[in-house]
């Protein structure tokens, strides 16, 4: 084996002998000596860019070596109060098998809309063009106004 | 189930997406967790090819009555204790048994065990029709509900599913499961709370939690 750096790193050339625990510099032998070795551990070598390896962001950043906290860096979890939720991680074995038919667009208009459609024919309500004679505030409502409502915050028109 | 011997470590310098891993593994009496099998099939171990039937429709579940048709234990019925797919095995309890010793030292002779050997399903195994208790072949056939059962050809008798197949390591029956603090009741699970609103997801949060949102987004076209 070469050594392609002038510096040997600790490492030692003992292959006539059989010695155990020949492995590995001082430092090496003081990690694997931790207990919790063997638990997903980062890069050890690179401490300062170990983020790198989980993907997880600095809270901070390095000046002059020193670290120095950027509170607004920091993740706040906004986790819900699951007080008397009854959903669990699990599902027990003993639940029947649900089959739920597809809701699509019609069952949509249906819930929605068609009751009121239903409900004008029956009384008289609709123009001869169709039109409602006492529109609702949604059928009130002009193309633009209805696009604007649909292209607000949350929209999945893209 | 993968058995990776070698992968290239990431960086530029690596070709990428270089694996030598196992394919074909060597299936026996042990399962593929244990580690008698990661031993039979730890990276450069070789074996012969062995052929196995492919069977479309598997038949035989664990607690069926079974009669064996080859070795000493010929004619003799038994119940399946073990099924072993990948291999088209079956170990009926009692039957087809060699004699293994284990543990011989020096100063002490061993124990005997008696080991039952694992008889293939398609030519060393028949069903037995509980109606007569003698073997017979069958067939897969739906009854008036729709129900797909096994029938013998012989008598034409049904011949149930035992309840014993049902069995895994969490549970006996279904109905029998004891549940555990992380698991969600039934009812809760087949509760609709689905209510149809003409909202899209994040608007429902939106209104929810009583965010007003009052912009007109700028006019856009596509070309």
């Amino acid at each position: 084996t070469i050594s392609t750096s002038c510096v040997r790193c600790g490492k030692r050339n003992f292959k006539k002998f059989s010695i155990f625990n020949k492995r590995g510099s001082r430092i090496f032998k003081e990690q694997r000596m931790d207990p919790n070795y063997d638990l997903p551990h980062d890069s050890i070598f690179l401490v300062k860019y170990s983020f790198l390896e989980r993907g997880v962001r600095d809270v901070g950043y390095y000046v002059d070596g020193k670290f120095v906290l950027v509170p607004e860096k920091v993740p706040e979890l906004i986790v819900p109060d699951l007080k008397d939720f009854e959903l669990k991680p699990y599902v027990s074995y003993r639940t029947p098998d649900v089959i739920q038919s597809e809701f699509t667009a019609e069952d949509l208009f249906n819930v929605v809309y068609a009751s009121k459609i239903v409900k004008d024919f029956k009384e008289g309500k609709l123009k001869e063009d169709g039109t409602p004679v006492e529109p609702s505030p949604e059928e009130k409502m002009t193309p633009e106004e209805a696009k604007n409502n649909a292209d607000r915050t949350g929209t999945d028109i893209f | 189930m993968e058995q990776v011997e070698w992968r290239n470590p990431k960086g530029i310098q690596y070709k990428p997406n270089t694996v030598i891993k196992r394919t074909k593994f060597k299936f026996g009496m042990h399962r593929p967790w244990t580690a008698e099998f990661r031993e039979e099939n730890a990276p450069g171990v070789h074996h012969p090819k062995i052929f196995v039937e492919p069977i479309k429709k598997w038949s035989f579940f664990r607690g069926d009555r079974v009669e064996v048709l080859v070795g000493k234990d010929k004619g003799k019925q038994g119940i399946v204790k073990q099924v072993i797919q990948e291999r088209n095995w079956v170990t009926v309890e009692g039957l087809n048994c060699v004699l293994e010793k284990m543990g011989e030292r020096k100063n002490f002779p061993g124990v005997y065990l008696q080991v039952e050997k694992p008889l293939l399903v398609t030519e060393q195994v028949a069903l037995v029709d509980p109606s007569d208790l003698q073997a017979t072949p069958f067939e897969w056939r739906f009854t008036e509900d729709g129900e797909e059962v096994r029938v013998s050809t012989r008598t034409g008798r049904i011949i149930p599913v035992p309840a014993s197949a049902e069995e895994t390591i969490d549970y006996k029956t279904k109905s029998t499961y004891k549940e555990q603090p992380k698991d969600t009741k039934a009812d809760a699970v087949t509760e609709i709370t689905f209510e149809p609103k003409l909202k899209t997801f994040e608007m429902d949060i939106m209104d929810k939690m009583n965010i007003k949102e009052d912009r007109i987004p700028p006019k856009y076209y596509w070309y």
